[in-house]
């Protein structure tokens, strides 16, 4: 069996964030807002609180206390609630770049793909995003209807990859 | 020492025997019959082009027929059985069909089996008792197949000395590399003459690619080469028929390489002459291979027939082993072999040979002119030399004509790869021109195809090869003709007097090498190719034993059965709960978005066909979407929730349809409009109660006046907030009760409380579908079909009159709208017989259908037989009575057009 631990993280608040018009304004009222930029396509950054994984051109998931945001976007986007439809999932372990190969089309295993990158990924016919939280830790972001089949799927799979 | 069976028959192997070699071993010449003709044959190579020597491997759910005995290494416990023969391999009655084999030739099939279909009924029962070879299995497969994907600089397929060079030159140079080998071990023609590089040499340059990061994979085949440098790997984790370790049995690679480098090699051609397909008549190269690697010697007495140098390697390895050469035929001139100390015939050629079902007694080859025979149990033929040149093909390269190797090899690439080695450079041999008679010299062993099959296809005018591919069915199954292409290219470009390369190739198609279909469905090949969706409610549900029913990629419950209850009658109890008190049901598969921004509305009605900007906050209304050519393609509903902030509701079979639609518009169509659509379908779970009394009941759930129908408000239910939307798909009075889906539980639970203590009860998809066929609801995929015009579905009058909505141009084409279409109509038994769910419609017995139904059911309680269809100008036949027809399953009905609504058609139920 290949070094990775599957673990379902608790329920956290995960929003939509959109933002249609004066992107360069908005990143500098968010930046005030939250003490960090909002990050680029393939990037993610945060803090304790907040996490921000851009995965659409003008799309980011929030991850996390939501509430400053609402107050900077004025009329130029929107913030939607999609937790309930998200389970996150931590893979854990020096394995995680083998693992999510399983069934995958993305190049996990690129040195490049470090600490502060994400993905938005098919894995097993699912859609998934990822999240490098660092060496040893990625976060899977997972349609709550596919949850059961994908972690199933990944322990499976792990209990093979070591041949 | 490893123990197997052959045809039911113990025996013993060495380790790291093929069942080839483990087959001559123990001096087994005769392995299986021949497709047609079922001619005795034998071993013939010693790699994944034998064309002969296929059997079935191991049982149960593992069995895998038609596999090469030299591409599964013997392991303990391996079952073979021999294919394609009655009672048995060595009598086997369908060798009569090699008496028959004059009147049987090319294009017999064409030929023979031809008139009125009732003859071909007849014909197929034997066509098909003689077909095939091997079985396939009749239990499930018990093991796991695996698909994997990898990224690297380099791919290097093969792992020969030129591989082993190349894959260890990038990887020092800092590439990420893979190489891939389809034997278990590396080394490839090392292995065969290992005097030109020892195993020592293969070992530290495997060791040294692996030190620095390359990937190594053996057993792994490179099997297909796809568009963007894509190349597909099959990896044998176990043997064919082996239990395999934790239970994955094979692995399918997505290799995206920047650069792939073909170490492939090359094929030994057989040659053509009469009984050449005799057990004991064998590639010169795979007798040394079995000398070398195996230490195993295929026969004591041989005679070698060459056109080039490498045969001489092998003559010498037979000597060194004990055996007696007894004579090399070189097609050359003197003084080719001269100096070889064999005893050398020049201008020599087989003619012919002799033997026994199971082995080869002598050999008569033409001398300077001259026949001469000789005895001996063993023939190695080496006709030169074919580049494995299929993944090159596969990716849209061309192919040079190299005269002196009279060989194809690669010339121009189209994508990012390169042919280095023996594959790019074939060694030179003699041109031969088979001089034997034509109709027992066989050129592609697996197919019986002969000479003179392809003299025939000639006479009879096939020109193409492709068309004398067809003809004569030569170059398929599983070897795809690696060792027959060439013989049927040279002796088609004879019949055509041109040179060899001018007479055409045919199409190289992957895999390179058989495949099985677990490995292309993978994981999934348990449950149908993709996952189970399951709903956030699952739980609940399950542990109510509902009969459950898949719906596009989700399992829903379809009735929860009481005590002994079919299906029907659950379904019926659950509807008449709707009608009389209260039911509810699990409606979290619709598709929702949550559409927010100043340009929201203008959004909507660019996605929606009807007017969505009227709306004022707080309401709904029924909504339709249609494609740019003005058909439906689905339904739903739109809620004004806040003064910029929509929901907007559509089907669950068209959800991902929708989504792309959605995101389609608002990022092609309107990337100016000030919108955020979100896709919210699996973030808020769906509770629909319905009913006289659901209006009782949620007023008890939520502590004040629900909204009126299409209204909606925010409430909260168990503590958890919840939006209302006052919709109804059952024509009764109806809230759908949108939770987030984590808390979905308990608002579930609240909910059953309520309805149980207003004598209602849960109802599943089937009791769905009765309210809404009586209420004469449209679903996606019934009654909207992808035909249906709005005018069709008597829904025009609420199109936006405004326009602007996709699809408005395409429906403004006359023929949309004009009559003489399909239409929605209503049907009512008037026989007393069930109507018949896609029945044809027809105004009497034999003429053509004139509609047909879309959806059947009964009136709840009054009971009788109720439909929705399509007919040719339906809304102007009502009254009318046609028969509902389904000849395939012998049902019919007579029925009575009328309007699609069968059920409280004023809406009356839906008011307070």
């Amino acid at each position: 069996m290949t070094d990775v631990t599957i673990t379902l993280l608790p329920a956290s608040p995960l929003h939509a964030l959109e933002i249609w018009s004066n992107p360069a304004s908005v990143a500098k009222r968010f930046k005030a807002a939250c003490g960090f930029a909002l990050p680029a396509t393939g990037c993610s950054d945060g803090n304790d609180k907040l996490r921000v994984i851009r995965y659409e051109p003008t799309v980011w998931l929030v991850e996390g206390d939501a509430s400053a945001l609402s107050g900077i976007l004025w009329d130029d986007g929107a913030l939607t609630a999609i937790g309930g439809g998200i389970v996150r999932i931590r893979l854990s372990g020096d394995g995680w770049r083998t693992l999510l190969m399983e069934g995958g089309v993305f190049d996990a295993e690129s040195p490049s793909f470090a600490a502060g990158c994400s993905a938005a990924t098919i894995i097993d016919h699912v859609n998934v995003r990822l999240h490098v939280v660092d060496d040893d830790i990625c976060d899977a972001y997972v349609p709550l209807s596919y949850s059961e089949a994908i972690i199933h799927f990944w322990k499976t799979a792990a209990l093979s990859l070591a041949l | 020492m490893i123990n197997f069976s052959f045809d039911g028959k113990n025996y013993t192997a060495q380790k790291g025997d093929t069942l080839a070699a483990a087959l001559l071993r123990n001096g087994i010449g005769l392995v299986g019959r021949s497709f047609k003709y079922h001619r005795p044959r034998g071993i013939m190579t010693a790699g994944v082009e034998e064309p002969n020597a296929l059997v079935t491997i191991g049982e149960g759910g593992r069995t895998e027929p038609n596999t090469r005995a030299t591409d599964v290494f013997v392991y303990e416990g391996l079952v073979a059985k021999s294919q394609n023969r009655w009672p048995n391999l060595s009598f086997d009655i369908g060798a009569v069909f090699g008496l028959a084999a004059p009147v049987i030739s090319a294009g017999f099939y064409y030929k023979t089996f031809f008139g009125s279909a009732k003859r071909w009924m007849f014909y197929e029962h034997f066509i098909r008792r003689a077909a095939g070879l091997g079985n396939a299995p009749t239990e499930t497969d018990p093991d796991r197949f695996s698909q994997r994907a990898a990224f690297c600089d380099v791919l290097v397929v093969g792992a020969g000395p030129a591989g082993l060079s190349a894959a260890l030159e990038a990887v020092e140079a800092g590439k990420r590399v893979i190489l891939v080998e389809q034997d278990n071990i590396l080394g490839s023609s090392l292995i065969r003459d290992p005097q030109e590089l020892d195993g020592a040499w293969v070992e530290a340059t495997a060791e040294r690619i692996r030190a620095a990061g390359g990937r190594i994979l053996t057993r792994t085949t490179a099997s297909g080469y796809w568009e963007h440098d894509l190349v597909t790997l099959t990896q044998r984790i176990a043997e064919p028929g082996q239990i395999p370790l934790q239970g994955v049995a094979q692995r399918l690679w997505h290799i995206r390489a920047a650069k792939v480098i073909l170490a492939t090699g090359s094929i030994e051609r057989p040659m053509a002459f009469a009984h050449n397909d005799r057990p004991g008549v064998m590639l010169s190269q795979a007798v040394r291979t079995y000398v070398h690697r195996f230490g195993v010697v295929p026969g004591k007495r041989v005679v070698i027939a060459t056109n080039n140098d490498d045969a001489y390697k092998t003559a010498h390895a037979l000597q060194a082993a004990g055996a007696e050469v007894v004579a090399i035929l070189d097609a050359r001139p003197a003084p080719a072999g001269a100096d070889s100390g064999l005893p050398v015939h020049n201008n020599a050629v087989p003619l012919s040979t002799e033997g026994a079902r199971h082995c080869l007694k002598s050999v008569t080859a033409l001398v300077d002119g001259q026949a001469q025979s000789w005895h001996a149990d063993l023939l190695a033929v080496s006709g030169g030399f074919t580049p494995v040149v299929h993944l090159h093909m596969q990716a849209g390269g061309t192919l040079d004509w190299n005269d002196a190797a009279q060989a194809f090899v690669p010339a121009i690439s189209r994508q990012n790869v390169t042919t280095i080695g023996g594959a790019a450079d074939p060694k030179p041999v003699f041109k031969m021109v088979p001089v034997s008679k034509p109709k027992k010299s066989f050129i592609d062993f697996q197919n019986d195809v002969t000479l003179s099959d392809v003299d025939l296809a000639w006479a009879e005018g096939y020109r193409s090869v492709e068309h004398l591919k067809r003809y004569t069915t030569l170059g398929m199954a599983t070897d795809q003709g690696k060792l027959s292409n060439m013989a049927a290219l040279g002796r088609l470009a004879e019949k055509q007097g041109v040179a060899i390369h001018e007479a055409g190739l045919t199409t190289f198609r992957p895999p390179y090498t058989p495949v099985t279909m677990g490995l292309l469905a993978g994981a999934g090949a348990k449950d149908a190719g993709a996952h189970v969706r399951r709903l956030a409610l699952y739980d609940v549900h399950a542990a109510k034993n509902p009969i459950w029913q898949p719906l596009g990629y989700w399992f829903r419950p379809r009735a929860y059965p009481a005590g002994s209850e079919t299906l029907a009658q659950a379904a019926l109890r659950e509807a008449k709960a709707v009608r009389s008190t209260v039911g509810m049901t699990d409606v979290s598969t619709l598709a929702k978005f949550e559409v927010s921004g100043p340009d929201a509305a203008a959004f909507l009605e660019i996605i929606c066909a009807t007017t969505v900007n009227k709306l004022a906050v707080g309401r709904g209304r029924y909504t339709f979407m249609l494609r740019e050519d003005g058909f439906v393609f689905d339904d739903g509903t739109v809620w004004r929730l806040e003064e910029n902030r929509y929901l907007l509701t559509s089907s669950t079979g068209g959800a991902d349809r929708m989504a792309t639609h959605i995101s389609y518009v608002r990022q092609y169509l309107c990337p100016h409009l000030r919108v955020s659509a979100v896709n919210v379908q699996e973030h808020y779970a769906g509770i629909a109660v319905a009913g006289p009394k659901a209006k009782v009941a949620l007023s008890a759930l939520i502590g004040e006046e629900p909204p009126r129908h299409m209204s909606t408000v925010p409430a909260v239910i168990a503590g958890v907030p919840v939006i209302i939307l006052a919709a109804s798909y059952s024509g009764e009075r109806a809230f759908e009760i949108y939770v987030e889906a984590s808390h979905a539980g308990a608002v579930w639970a609240a909910c059953e409380t309520e309805v149980m203590e207003q004598d209602g009860a849960l109802y599943g998809l089937e009791a769905m579908e009765f309210l809404r066929i009586e209420k004469g609801h449209l679903v996606v995929g019934g009654e909207v079909d992808g035909r249906m015009t709005p005018h069709d579905l008597a829904l025009d009058k609420m199109l936006n009159k405004t326009g602007g909505y996709v699809g408005a141009s395409g429906l403004s084409r006359p023929a949309l709208s004009e009559t003489g279409r399909r239409q929605l109509v209503g049907l009512e038994a008037i026989d007393g017989n069930n109507i018949p769910e896609g029945a044809m419609l027809v105004t009497h017995e034999g003429v053509s259908p004139q509609g047909h139904v879309s959806a059947a059911a009964f009136r709840i309680i009054e009971g009788g037989s109720i439909a929705l269809g399509q007919l040719t100008d339906g809304f102007a036949r009502h009254g009318e009575e046609l028969i509902a027809t389904s000849p395939t399953r012998g049902q019919k009905a007579r029925v009575r057009v009328v309007a699609p609504h069968f059920y409280d058609t004023a809406g009356e139920r839906y008011r307070d």
